[in-house]
């Protein structure tokens, strides 16, 4: 046992994956590094973010620019409104196609799953025109109608339903439950593992979308983090300062972060999970 | 009437037909088997009085009012799954109150239900855990008080004991007729085990492709089936079945020739003589070992299954034919050996080439 845990083969496995963690978490922790530091310093070169001295006043800095708590603001209504609609719509539309019969179902299911197939780019320009044509842009509507189209949630919802023991169903309205009730105190409680994968891939995917927001959101109050945080180094870092651009980044990944710390015994399993 | 009853009750899936023509009877305290092997209908039977499966012909009726088109929870029956079916997020007390809750019983009355339930089933410590947490055993005891909670008009039970082992099994038939006993509700047990259906039944109902061969008292189904397919598939072993190739009506019974010119005189009366093909069923337990040429025919002994208290000898005839001897423990035949047979013709059956028992009523 003392031979496996501490043999050479295992020490060189914990020092591969010690050095493929360090090149992940390099630019990041390059990013902390540089937010620690003066605009003023960082002028005459990026490699003095090695030595002191070391200071929080960018951070303090976007505590006094009023438009980052905005733009934070709308990233998280977007991102939740986007990841509650996609869990109601995908859970709903999943139990439909997994357990009801209804003409034409598996037709349907079919050209759902289509839209796995068609990328996002395709369909932008004509989304921009209906968006613009309703007078969605510049809206919360306009930020998160897009994201509830969501093939994959729909395809999960209802792959993890069809897996479900029908018997659990059927005990419940043995039991008296309507099918909403079945639906509502059974299968969903139950399908709480996918929900929580769907859920954060979700909340991640729109959080750190970029391109949907800057077509979408021309007026900087409706700016989401991503957008907000790119159009402050519009002329490049030395205009606004390097540091402060890299503590705005570091705060816009903070929400990102808490998700993972809390979920992440829920994204181990996402991933296995779409692996399999 | 009290209990339940059907009616011509017939189900397809698509073409295939999966009922056909049902009809039977059960007393509000009586506990009826369905027995059969695999895909000869009789889950599906269970579902469509449940409710889980429409049916296309027939009607339903529970203490005399057709249910056969009502929600499955408004036909005041419960049912215990094979599997359970317990929900899994829910602690024992939670899916033992959820049908009460929601069909508006009162907290107070939830409460008493669940405590007399889980007295009953020796389960009160259980209350508080949830499925993951039980063995199978206690499993199947929840399945079992979340039924009675809910104080159905007919209990139903889908191969219950299946997923358990033989010792377990035993225990949990024994108390099952217990709780039968206990609560006089009508009950419904659908099984592939004879062992469970002879034990447990009132009367036993046999279902092979699709329809029932025969409705009876475990004796009767036992000791006079109506059809070759219920003698072969109740007891173990299974009844012998010899072709017959002659039958005579000299005298007042029935005499049968075997294959090998073996005579035998049957208790069937000389008038019950009837064309076609006929097969001789015999029992293990009226096939007898004797010295050789002191019997009705010789054998040949194949094999040899000591069973402790009893012995099943494998046997072939002169021509082929295989019959199974019920003998004492300890026997003294092994493979190889030459042995005489007595063949009790007597307390056999004949069957006909349509498969009834020329000593049963007609059907």
């Amino acid at each position: 046992m003392g031979q496996t845990r501490h043999g050479p083969g295992r020490i060189a496995a914990t020092a591969a994956l010690a050095l493929a963690a360090l090149i992940m978490a390099a630019p990041l922790l390059w990013t902390l590094l540089l937010s620690l530091k003066s605009n003023a310093e960082l002028l005459r070169g990026t490699g003095t973010a090695f030595a002191p001295p070391y200071t929080l006043q960018n951070y303090a800095d976007i505590f006094g620019h009023s438009a980052v708590f905005g733009w934070l603001l709308n990233s998280a209504i977007v991102s939740l409104g986007v990841t509650f609609g996609v869990l109601a719509l995908s859970s709903l539309a999943g139990y439909g196609f997994a357990r009801l019969r209804f003409p034409g179902r598996d037709v349907i299911f079919i050209l759902v799953l289509f839209g796995l197939a068609i990328p996002e780019q395709s369909v932008i320009i004509a989304r921009h025109q209906m968006f613009s044509a309703l007078s969605l842009h510049n809206t919360y509507g306009g930020l998160i109608f897009p994201g509830l189209a969501a093939p994959f949630g729909v395809f999960l919802m209802t792959q993890y339903f069809r897996a479900m023991p029908k018997e659990l169903e059927e005990a419940a309205w043995l039991d008296g439950a309507s099918r909403f009730r079945t639906f509502w105190k059974i299968l969903l409680p139950l399908s709480l593992p996918a929900q929580a994968t769907l859920g954060i891939f979700t909340f991640l995917a729109t959080w750190n979308d970029y391109w949907w927001p800057l077509i979408s959101a021309t007026n900087s109050d409706m700016y989401t983090l991503t957008v907000g945080v790119a159009s402050s180094q519009m002329n490049f870092a030395q205009t606004n300062g390097l540091g402060f651009l890299m503590a705005q980044a570091v705060f816009a990944s903070v929400p990102i972060l808490i998700v993972y710390v809390i979920f992440q015994r829920y994204i181990v399993a996402g991933v296995s999970r779409a692996a399999a | 009437m009290s209990g339940l009853a059907l009616r011509n009750v017939s189900k397809r899936f698509g073409d295939t037909p999966v009922l056909d023509d049902v009809s039977l009877e059960i007393g509000a305290d009586e506990l009826l088997v369905v027995l059969g092997p695999s895909g000869c209908g009789k889950s599906t039977l269970l579902r469509a009085i449940a409710g889980l499966e429409t049916i296309d012909e027939g009607q339903i009726l529970i203490d005399g009012v057709r249910v056969d088109r009502l929600a499955p929870g408004k036909r005041g029956v419960a049912m215990v799954f094979q599997s359970y079916a317990l929900y899994p997020h829910m602690s024992v007390r939670e899916n033992m109150a959820f049908g009460l809750i929601n069909i508006g019983t009162a907290r107070a009355e939830i409460d008493r239900r669940i405590a007399q339930a889980a007295k009953m089933l020796e389960m009160e410590h259980l209350l508080g855990r949830r499925p993951s947490e039980l063995s199978g055993g206690q499993r199947q005891r929840v399945a079992i008080g979340r039924a009675i909670v809910k104080e159905p008009k007919v209990f139903m039970f889908d191969e219950p004991l299946s997923n358990l082992d033989a010792a377990l099994r035993s225990r949990t038939r024994q108390e099952i007729a217990g709780l039968h006993r206990r609560i006089r509700t009508a009950m419904i047990f659908v099984t592939h085990d004879q062992t469970e259906a002879m034990s447990l039944a009132d009367r036993i109902v046999v279902m092979n492709q699709r329809r029932i061969e025969q409705i009876g008292t475990p004796l009767e189904i036992y000791a006079s089936p109506a059809t070759e397919f219920v003698a072969t598939f109740v007891g173990s072993p299974a009844m012998n079945i010899l072709p017959v190739a002659q039958a005579t009506a000299d005298g007042a019974f029935l005499r049968v020739a075997l294959g090998d010119g073996t005579q035998l005189e049957t208790s069937l009366p000389a008038s019950a003589i009837k064309d076609g093909a006929l097969r001789l069923g015999l029992r293990p337990e009226a096939v007898r070992l004797c010295a050789p040429g002191a019997g009705d025919t010789n054998a040949t002994v194949e094999f040899v299954e000591f069973l402790g208290d009893k012995t099943h000898v494998h046997l072939a005839l002169s021509r082929g034919d295989r019959v199974v001897a019920l003998a004492a423990a300890p026997c003294t035949a092994r493979p190889g050996d030459e042995t005489g047979l007595v063949l009790d013709a007597a307390a056999g059956h004949l069957f006909g080439s349509d498969g009834r028992n020329l000593k049963a009523a007609p059907a």
